[in-house]
C-alpha cells in the first residue's frame, strides 16, 4: 500500500501537478492580459539623483527594497538567486545538460545552495511573526512559506545530508537524474525500483511537497514571477 | 445591506478591474516594505494607515466576489461586503491623500492610489462618499453649463483684480491687465476660485509680455478627489474645450497638483501643451523675460515638493531653479523630491475639512519642516499650501508659508 502511495506521488501525481500548474499560469496571465488597460499612465517620476530603473533590471534587482531595507533585500537576492540556481540544477539531472560532471555525486551548488534558500524561507517566515508584518499577514503567507520552507528542507536532506552517512552518499546525482530522465520519458517506472537506501522516503516527500507547491503556484502570489516586470513596467510609463 | 445594492457594488467593483488593478490586487506579497512609506503610519503608528492595510480591504472583498475555492478564500480571509465592511472602504478611501510615495518602496510599484479608486467607486455607488466633495464637483459642472449667463459677472470680477495686479507689475500699454478669451494666445492660464491665485500670476505673465488668457473655468477637480472617473473627465472637459476654442498654445495649470495631474496625465491626447505654472516661470526666468531681485527675499526658504506635480508630475528642478534666482539661503528638505513626505492634505482631504486626522498624519511632515531650521516654507500647490499652513499653526513651526508665484512675483524687477 505504502509503496503504492509512494508510486503515485513519484509518478503520476508529477504529472498532474506540473500540467495543472502550466494550465493555471496560462489561464492566469490570459484573464489580465484580456482585462482593458488603466486609462491613464500609473508611472511615478524620477530625478537624476535616484532614477526608476528600467522594467527588467527593477524586477530582478529589487532597488527599492535595497535602498529601504537592506537585510531584507539581502535574503531576497539570496532566495531569488537560489532558486534560480536549483532549477538549473534540477535541469542538469537530465543527460543532455552537463553543467557538473555526469559522474558527479553532487548537484549544482553541493547542496549549500539549498541551504541558503532554506535559510532564506527561514527568515522570511520569522519576520511575519513580528509586528507590523503580523497584522498585514494572512494564513496563506504563512501556510505558503511554510510549505516551501519544507519542499527546501526536504531537498536539503536528499542533496547535502544524505552525504554524512558514514559510507558517503546514500542517493546521488545519478540517481535523481535516473529518476527525472524516466519522468521526461513518460516510461512511468517506478523509481523505487531504481533508488533505494534509507533516503528514498526523504525524495517522496520532497517530491510530494513540491507537486503541492506547483498545483498552489497559479492561485498564490508566487504568481509575481510572471507580473513583477510588467507592474514594474507600470510604474515606469 | 439590500442584495441589490451588494450586486450594484460587485458589478462596479468588476468595472474597475483594469489590468492594472488585477495585477496590484493579485500579486501584493505583504512584504510590508510599503508600511513605513506612509507619512500617516509614521506619524501614527497603526497598520490601518499603510498602504497594504487599505489595500487588504479592498484585496479581501477581490478574494471573495472575484477569486474560487473555499479554502483560498479562507486562507486569504476574505469577507463579504456588508454594511461594515464599508467602513473598511471609506478608510481605504478617505485616510490616503494619494501621494503615492508607497510606490517607490514597494518592489512591485503597486499603486495604492489604483485601489483606492475602486474604494471610491464602491461608496460613490452606495451614496457614501463625503458629499461635499461631489457638491463641489456638481457645482463645477453645472458651471459649464451656465457659462455664457456668468462671463459678464467673472470679467467684471477680474477687472476688479487689476489695480493689486498693477502694484506688482504695470502692464504694458494698451494691453488688458487681466485677458479673457484672447483667441489665438500662447497661455491659457487656469487659476482657482481666489484672487490669490490670479494676481500674482498675472503679474508675471504681464512683465514676461505673454500673450495670455484668463480661463473663465477653476484649475481644481472635486471629480478626483471625490473619485467619479466620469465627473473628473466632465469637469476637465470645460477647460480642454475652451483652449480648444481660443486655439492655445500650451494650457498653464496654477499651483493646483491634482488639476496639474488630472489635465496632464489623466486627460487623454489633447492638441495643445500642458505644464505647471512653475515651469513657465522657469521659462520666463530662463529666457531672461523677467528678472527678480534676491534681496526681497533674505529670510532662509525652503521647499516642499508637491507630490502631484513632483512625484506625479516630474517637476523637481523648475521651482528649485526659480527659487535659486530668488534666494541664497535655500535649504532642502530631508528627504526631498521623489521621497519628499506628503504634506498630508491630498485626496481631498482639505475639502473635507478633517483637521484632526490631517494633524495627526502629518506630524512627520511637521517634523521634516522644522527641521530645515527655514523660515519660509514654499510650495507649488493650493492644498499643500492649506495643509502646511494648518500644520504650522498646530504645530507651531514658525514659518511663513508662501506660493512660489507670490515670492516670484514679489521679486519682479521693475526695469
Amino acid at each position: 500500500m505504502v509503496n503504492q502511495i509512494f508510486y503515485l506521488i513519484t509518478v503520476p501525481m508529477v504529472y498532474v501537478a506540473v500540467a495543472w500548474c502550466i494550465v493555471g499560469i496560462v489561464v492566469k496571465v490570459a484573464r489580465v492580459a484580456k482585462a482593458p488597460a488603466h486609462p491613464f499612465t500609473l508611472k511615478v517620476f524620477p530625478d537624476k539623483d535616484h532614477p526608476v530603473p528600467s522594467p527588467v533590471w527593477g524586477a530582478l534587482s529589487m532597488p527599492t527594497v535595497r535602498r529601504h531595507n537592506p537585510t531584507f533585500w539581502v535574503f531576497l537576492i539570496l532566495f531569488h538567486l537560489g532558486i534560480a540556481v536549483l532549477i538549473l540544477a534540477h535541469l542538469d539531472l537530465l543527460p543532455w545538460f552537463n553543467i557538473y560532471p555526469e559522474d558527479s555525486e553532487h548537484m549544482i551548488g553541493n547542496g549549500a545552495v539549498g541551504v541558503v534558500v532554506t535559510t532564506a524561507i527561514l527568515y522570511f517566515l520569522l519576520r511575519r511573526f513580528a509586528s507590523p508584518l503580523r497584522e498585514i499577514s494572512v494564513p496563506a503567507d504563512y501556510l505558503l512559506l511554510f510549505l516551501l520552507f519544507c519542499t527546501a528542507m526536504s531537498g536539503d536532506i536528499i542533496s547535502w545530508a544524505n552525504s554524512w552517512s558514514e559510507n558517503g552518499f546514500v542517493l546521488t546525482k545519478q540517481d535523481f537524474g535516473a529518476y527525472l530522465n524516466g519522468l521526461f520519458h513518460f516510461s512511468w517506472a517506478d523509481p523505487a525500483e531504481a533508488i533505494d537506501g534509507g533516503h528514498y522516503v526523504v525524495l517522496v516527500v520532497h517530491v510530494f511537497l513540491a507537486n503541492l507547491f506547483l498545483m498552489v503556484l497559479p492561485f498564490s502570489k508566487i504568481m509575481h514571477t510572471f507580473f513583477a516586470i510588467p507592474l514594474n513596467k507600470l510604474r515606469r510609463g | 445591506m439590500e442584495a441589490k445594492l451588494k450586486q450594484e457594488l460587485i458589478e462596479t467593483f468588476g468595472e474597475r478591474l483594469t489590468k492594472a488593478a488585477k495585477m496590484y490586487l493579485d500579486n501584493c506579497s505583504r512584504c510590508g516594505l510599503c508600511i513605513e512609506a506612509c507619512h500617516a503610519y509614521a506619524s501614527s503608528p497603526e497598520t490601518r494607515y499603510t498602504a497594504v492595510g487599505r489595500a487588504q480591504n479592498i484585496r479581501r472583498l477581490y478574494e471573495e466576489y472575484f477569486k474560487k475555492g473555499k479554502i483560498a478564500k479562507k486562507l486569504n480571509e476574505a469577507v463579504e461586503l456588508d454594511d461594515h465592511w464599508m467602513e473598511k472602504v471609506y478608510e481605504t478611501a478617505y485616510t490616503c491623500t494619494g501621494c503615492r510615495r508607497c510606490m517607490t518602496y514597494c518592489p512591485f510599484g503597486i499603486d495604492t492610489g489604483v485601489i483606492q479608486g475602486i474604494a471610491k467607486m464602491l461608496l460613490i455607488t452606495a451614496d457614501q462618499e463625503p458629499k461635499t466633495l461631489t457638491m463641489l464637483a456638481d457645482m463645477s459642472i453645472a458651471k459649464a453649463k451656465t457659462i455664457e449667463k456668468t462671463k459678464e459677472n467673472f470679467a467684471a470680477a477680474a477687472k476688479n483684480l487689476e489695480a493689486e495686479v498693477l502694484q506688482r507689475w504695470r502692464s504694458e500699454g494698451g494691453e488688458e491687465v487681466v485677458p479673457l478669451d484672447v483667441q489665438d494666445a500662447n497661455v491659457l492660464y487656469v487659476a482657482l476660485a481666489g484672487k490669490h491665485s490670479i494676481i500674482p500670476a498675472a503679474a508675471i505673465m504681464n512683465a514676461a509680455k505673454e500673450k495670455w488668457s484668463l480661463s473663465y473655468f477653476e484649475a481644481v477637480n472635486f471629480g478626483a478627489f471625490v473619485g467619479n472617473p466620469a465627473k473628473t473627465k466632465e469637469i476637465a472637459g470645460r477647460i480642454i474645450e475652451e483652449a480648444k476654442r481660443l486655439n492655445i498654445k500650451e494650457v498653464v495649470i496654477c499651483e493646483c497638483g491634482t488639476a496639474y495631474r488630472v489635465m496632464k496625465h489623466m486627460s487623454g491626447e489633447k492638441p495643445f501643451k500642458v505644464i505647471t505654472f512653475a515651469e513657465l516661470i522657469a521659462r520666463y526666468v530662463e529666457q531672461g523675460r523677467i528678472k527678480l531681485d534676491k534681496s526681497k527675499l533674505p529670510a532662509k526658504v525652503t521647499y516642499h515638493d508637491p507630490c502631484q506635480i513632483a512625484r506625479q508630475g516630474g517637476i523637481y528642478e523648475q521651482p528649485r531653479y526659480v527659487l535659486g534666482q530668488l534666494t541664497d539661503n535655500f535649504v532642502e528638505m530631508t528627504p526631498n523630491r521623489q521621497a519628499n513626505w506628503c504634506c498630508g492634505g491630498g485626496g481631498g482631504l482639505v475639502a473635507m475639512g478633517e483637521k484632526d486626522f490631517r494633524m495627526k498624519s502629518a506630524k512627520v511632515k511637521a517634523d521634516q519642516v522644522k527641521a530645515t531650521g527655514a523660515e519660509v516654507l514654499c510650495t507649488a500647490c493650493e492644498n499643500c499650501h492649506t495643509q502646511l499652513s494648518d500644520l504650522n499653526e498646530h504645530y507651531g513651526l514658525g514659518v511663513k508659508v508662501e506660493y512660489l508665484s507670490d515670492l516670484t512675483a514679489k521679486a519682479l524687477v521693475q526695469d
